[in-house]
């Protein structure tokens, strides 16, 4: 160890500054930096400020290994990594760390708060400590210089911890408590509350934790949010494991029963109001009797100029799809398969004539009105936006015929003479005779 | 829309919609509690047939849900035409896949999104205006 080498009289200080260090955690840069030094080091006091990270060490030779380090690490997206290392006075975290005879006394003081049945260690209202206050130590855990010294205690006599009060410290900022992340890493159940903290930011800074559990009222903090589910699910994000909040069990509704989930029933068709089923069913009626029985070209003025469709499958055209349904295939648009641009711009069928010229070259079809259910998701004013989903059988093919199940979405717009035309077309068809052991079943729906 | 920039809004929507189905179905199956937060507070769900909206209750109703494994297996994406969304960039999503409910059988699925850009200062967030999700096989 570094610090332990030194002379007390003469140490020599230098700052480590990594030069837009705060893009980088903690243990990465570090560890980053160590495999890239000639000499092993330990950073005193590492900390962030403003865009740099930095730390002091007290080592004249580790100081210009550390200087050799610069621009010798790249990080993910290859920028080089610059450390700029100078000769500074003592850190404030040395000068005002605490004598050994007091770190023994607070060593003795914490010891009478652990209560090792449940590894949990009380610290709360800790500065008005008896014993801390007989023998004039001033436990301030806003100074760095107290937090690191319990937390060097809390390393090395309780590694096991499990459960931290420091309700009542007048905590204000968590800087200093960031390392209990690596000094207490088994923390769960962390209590804050009766403290000074203003934002939720200060508990990025231990979001490290896997906490379970998190005290947090009578916190500035707590009066950032109006309503209840914006503050779990805040603290949610920072500790995704988090079970308890402020001595409430946040998931109640779920572990009461059984703990067995059901699905909601499935339900038929939403229109959202009987005008708008009934001009959805205008609609789809007149769409499809003139895309089965007419020419498809009619369908033109039903399309906005400048509409999109797209096609999807659910199989390769190479999977060796059977007959007409190859048709589809050959035109499917799925990204999962198509990655390049070019082709997934040439799938999008962009304005009306084309899309019409496109579906005038599918197979002729028959689609059983009685199979469709409509789900109606977003209506304004001018826009409706609606899925079909329902069944069609293929008429006239050289093929066998097929019977396809369809989901088909249409984004509508109400144009300034009040008609509705087409803006989005997305159809997805799959040959229901590929689909086992259901097929049987749904035949039977299929009317014509 | 004009034909030159359609290239550059359709390369926005793939862009958009892979990123958000990435995100939505780990969301979904990992960390199912901040799913509503991909939601706008707005946002309406159909969901075989059961309507739901707005964040809190999106929230209760995915918590509702038993725990899922998705997968997808189809992935589309259009722009929406700005004359039906005025002055919203809007992207229409469309997954098939399958989905492992806990305690149900493996179901294939048709899902469809209508998402809204939402600029911030240094990014483009995507947040969920509408949502449509269906089993293939809901009737039997």
């Amino acid at each position: 160890m570094v610090g332990e080498e030194q002379k007390e009289d003469s140490p020599q200080w230098f700052k480590v500054a990594i030069t837009d260090g705060r893009k980088y955690k903690k243990p990465w840069l570090l560890s980053s930096i160590q495999s890239h030094c000639s000499v092993p080091f330990t950073p005193i006091d590492f900390h962030y400020v403003g865009l740099r990270a930095q730390f002091f060490i007290s080592d004249a030779s580790i100081a210009s290994a550390l200087k050799d380090v610069s621009d010798k690490i790249l990080d993910d997206n290859s920028q080089k990594i610059s450390i700029v290392v100078s000769p500074t006075i003592v850190p404030n975290c040395e000068r005002n760390k605490l004598k050994p005879e007091k770190m023994e006394q607070l060593k003795v003081a914490m010891k009478k708060r652990y209560l090792a049945s449940h590894q949990a260690l009380d610290l709360q209202s800790f500065r008005f400590d008896p014993i801390l206050v007989d023998h004039g130590i001033d436990m301030i855990l806003n100074r760095k210089s107290c937090m690191d010294a319990a937390l060097t205690i809390i390393e090395e006599d309780f590694p096991e911890l499990l459960s931290l009060n420091l309700r009542n410290n007048k905590l204000y900022r968590l800087d200093s408590l960031s390392n209990i992340v690596e000094m207490a890493p088994k923390l769960q159940i962390l209590n804050l509350s009766k403290n000074e903290l203003k934002s939720a930011w200060e508990l990025d800074k231990i979001k490290g934790l896997n906490l379970k559990e998190l005290w947090l009222k009578g916190n500035p903090l707590c009066r950032n949010y109006s309503n209840n589910s914006t503050y779990v699910s805040t603290l949610l994000e920072l500790f995704p494991k988090l079970t308890r909040l402020d001595g409430l069990e946040l998931f109640s509704t779920l572990s009461c029963g059984n703990g067995k989930k059901k699905l909601p029933v499935c339900k038929g068709s939403v229109y959202g109001s009987d005008t708008l089923k009934s001009l959805i069913w205008q609609f789809l009626t007149e769409y499809y009797y003139i895309y089965d029985h007419g020419d498809r070209h009619v369908l033109l003025n039903t399309y906005h100029d400048n509409a999109c469709f797209s096609l999807t499958v659910p199989f390769n055209s190479d999977d060796g799809v059977l007959g007409s349904l190859n048709l589809y295939s050959k035109s499917s648009r799925n990204m999962i398969k198509i990655k390049d641009s070019v082709p997934r711009t040439q799938l999008l069928k962009y304005t009306k004539t084309e899309i019409v010229d496109f579906l005038s070259a599918l197979p002729k079809t028959q689609h059983d009105l009685s199979s469709f259910v409509v789900d109606t998701c977003v209506q304004t004013e001018n826009m409706f936006y609606f899925s079909v989903n329902g069944q069609f059988k293929e008429v006239e093919t050289s093929y066998l015929p097929h019977n396809c199940d369809f989901t088909r979405i249409f984004i509508l717009n109400r144009t300034s003479n009040s008609s509705l035309c087409i803006v989005n077309d997305q159809l997805f068809v799959k040959d229901i005779r590929f689909d086992e052991p259901k097929t049987d079943l749904l035949i039977g729906h299929i009317i014509l | 829309m004009s034909s030159v920039d359609f290239k550059t809004y359709v390369d926005q929507a793939c862009r958009a919609a892979e990123e958000f189905v990435n995100i939505y179905y780990t969301t979904m199956d990992k960390r199912r509690r901040l799913l509503s937060r991909l939601y706008m507070g707005t946002a309406t769900l159909v969901w075989n047939g059961n309507a739901v909206s707005g964040q809190e209750s999106l929230s209760e109703f995915f918590e509702m849900l038993p725990s899922s494994e998705f997968q997808i297996n189809v992935i589309d994406c259009q722009p929406v035409h700005d004359e039906a969304t005025p002055s919203q960039t809007t992207v229409l999503v469309v997954i098939c896949g399958t989905v492992k409910f806990e305690g149900n059988k493996q179901r294939d699925f048709n899902q469809n999104f209508i998402l809204t850009a939402q600029a911030s200062p240094s990014n483009t967030v995507w947040k969920i205006a509408s949502d449509c999700f269906r089993f293939q096989d809901w009737a039997s």
